[in-house]
């Protein structure tokens, strides 16, 4: 046994000699580049081959996912006739836009018992207005350009590419765990996933402001319940909240809707179609 | 015959000395460590590969070559100190995190002679 | 959204805050290394005749260190890549240099004049979900002698 001679430890070899941030910055790209590609091409994928299902499966799926909405439906009520009747009269204009010819199950029209002002469409071509929609519109063009901006999610098989992405993208998820391993991934995958049903609302917003004006031969007070139901204006901060929200329009989606009202050409003055009396109430028999 | 059997220009032993020489002057501790994380390709072909058991040939690979590297940076602190043999060597692998192992190798440095 | 501004505030807290603490750290045991390098540590000595010693007692030092949330975001991008994971290596060293100076620091004040046959142990003792940040625990325990 020989003798003990202390010394010191001059370098650290147990630490790779990188930055942390560079090393972040290293796997984000790495992780950001592979996962855009396995993104985007399983994305369009299934998109594609959600659109290829056949109707009656999709009008199963359809019916299956109405059945299991926490929001009671009013059926027997003559309201679901004249909404029915003012998507008809809709669809015979889409020819007069020009806008190709749609493909989805012929329209099953429901009301739902909801005080906010919604509207949506499911897979299997199943259309659903909220009461407080109803209550809420002042003008047949108002309503119009609600239900044609649903009859332009339909038109593009908006909700049957919803579901193929988001049935392949839990799939994936659960196989790599990413669900499990931080909460930081799936909101990259959200925000993409939003992006993407931006995209789908600008290309539903534009669907139906060529209806409209297809049908009514002006598009004069069609965009003023979005224009009441105005996000708050909330200066830098619009952007982000522009990509999270869908439904009530923010300002800039309303100014690039009026800007291309002016770059079209289409007409914007014209006398308003007036709503049948009492639309806010069941049956139009005025509530009390 | 692993990765780690083949000779580094320094003794290691897992005996308390060098048969045949003598400790002539003792530096103290010396580890080396190095944690790893499996990549999801791998992971996805050891979830098929649990299914029909056997060798995970990928993960073995994996585990040899990371703890080459801590043996590596083991015998580099010996380096450091001017040990020419590392005795009483000793192996830990624990788990850091999810998906993630650290292989630790630590001995004692000294000079022989 | 407000889930990304939490999340970006997590990892640069837990940036700015962690390295900070990991330096502050790396300074205490840089030092009290320095000071207690007279006091040799052998991971031998269960064999051998020791002539010097008249009394033995075992000491045993141990840490629990835990990830910041920049440390666990990096290692889950890595889950993904595969390959070295550079943040938890300081954790690690950190952890296991601690457990060592405690182990070290406890028989100096006993009197031993070295710590012999040292073992090191770790566990990761992360609670139940998956998602939780990783703990883990380092011990380091020897024989004292004097």
């Amino acid at each position: 046994m020989g003798p003990y001679v202390p010394k010191e430890m001059t370098e650290e070899v147990n630490i790779t000699p990188i930055h942390p941030l560079m090393n972040l910055a290293h796997l984000f790209a790495t992780v950001a580049v592979t996962g855009l590609l396995i993104y985007g091409g399983l994305g369009i994928a299934a998109s594609q081959l959600a659109t290829r299902i056949g109707p009656k499966t999709e009008e199963k799926i359809g019916a299956a996912i109405t059945a299991s909405l926490p929001v009671k439906t009013v059926e027997s009520d003559s309201r679901v006739a004249y909404l029915e009747d003012l998507l008809s009269e809709l669809q015979r204009s889409v020819e007069t836009a020009k806008l190709g010819k749609a493909e989805y199950p012929p329209l099953k029209v429901r009301i739902l018992e909801m005080d906010a002002e919604n509207a949506m469409v499911s897979a299997g071509s199943y259309l659903m207005v909220t009461e407080g929609l109803l209550a809420a519109v002042t003008s047949e063009n108002e309503l119009a350009f609600v239900l044609a901006h649903e009859l332009g999610h339909l038109h593009h098989r908006d909700p049957l590419r919803a579901m193929g992405r988001s049935l392949v993208f839990v799939a994936l998820g659960s196989l790599l765990g990413i669900g499990q391993s931080t909460s930081a991934l799936p909101s990259v995958v959200n925000l993409a996933e939003l992006s993407y049903s931006r995209q789908q609302e600008t290309t539903a917003d534009d669907y139906a402001q060529a209806l409209i004006v297809a049908h009514y031969g002006h598009g004069a007070r069609s965009l003023g319940f979005f224009e009441r139901n105005r996000e708050p204006d909330i200066g830098a901060l619009n952007k982000l909240v522009e990509w999270q929200q869908t439904h009530p329009m923010s300002s800039d989606r309303i100014e690039r809707l009026k800007n291309r009202f002016q770059q079209k050409n289409w007409p914007t003055t014209g006398a308003a179609t007036p709503l049948p009396e009492n639309i806010g109430c069941a049956n139009f028999t005025s509530c009390n | 015959m692993t990765s780690l059997s083949r000779p580094v220009n320094l003794i290691l032993t897992t005996l308390e000395g060098v048969p045949g020489k003598e400790i002539i002057e003792h530096y103290g501790l010396v580890q080396g460590s190095t944690i790893r994380a499996k990549h999801v390709g791998k992971d996805i072909m050891a979830g098929f590969k649990n299914i029909v058991g056997g060798e995970l040939k990928g993960y073995t690979e994996l585990l040899q070559e990371a703890r080459k590297e801590s043996v590596e940076r083991m015998v580099k602190q010996a380096q450091l100190l001017g040990a020419n043999a590392v005795v009483n060597v000793r192996f830990a692998t624990s788990s850091v995190a999810p998906g993630a192992a650290e292989l630790f190798a630590y001995g004692t440095a000294v000079k022989v002679q | 959204m407000i889930e990304l501004i939490t999340f970006l505030i997590l990892i640069g807290v837990g940036y700015f805050v962690g390295q900070h603490f990991e330096s502050q750290h790396y300074a205490s045991i840089k030092a009290r290394e320095k000071q207690t390098l007279h006091i040799p540590l052998m991971t031998f000595g269960a064999k051998q005749t020791l002539p010097h010693a008249h009394e033995a007692q075992m000491f045993v030092g141990s840490v629990v260190v835990a990830n910041d949330y920049f440390k666990t975001f990096s290692a889950s991008l890595r889950n993904l890549v595969g390959g070295r994971m550079v943040v938890y290596e300081s954790l690690i060293d950190r952890g296991r240099r601690e457990a060592v100076l405690r182990m070290k620091e406890e028989a100096i004040a006993w009197g031993a004049s070295q710590v012999i046959n040292i073992r090191f142990e770790t566990a990761n003792i992360a609670g139940q979900q998956a998602n939780q940040a990783s703990c883990v625990e380092v011990m380091a325990y020897g024989t004292g002698i004097r």
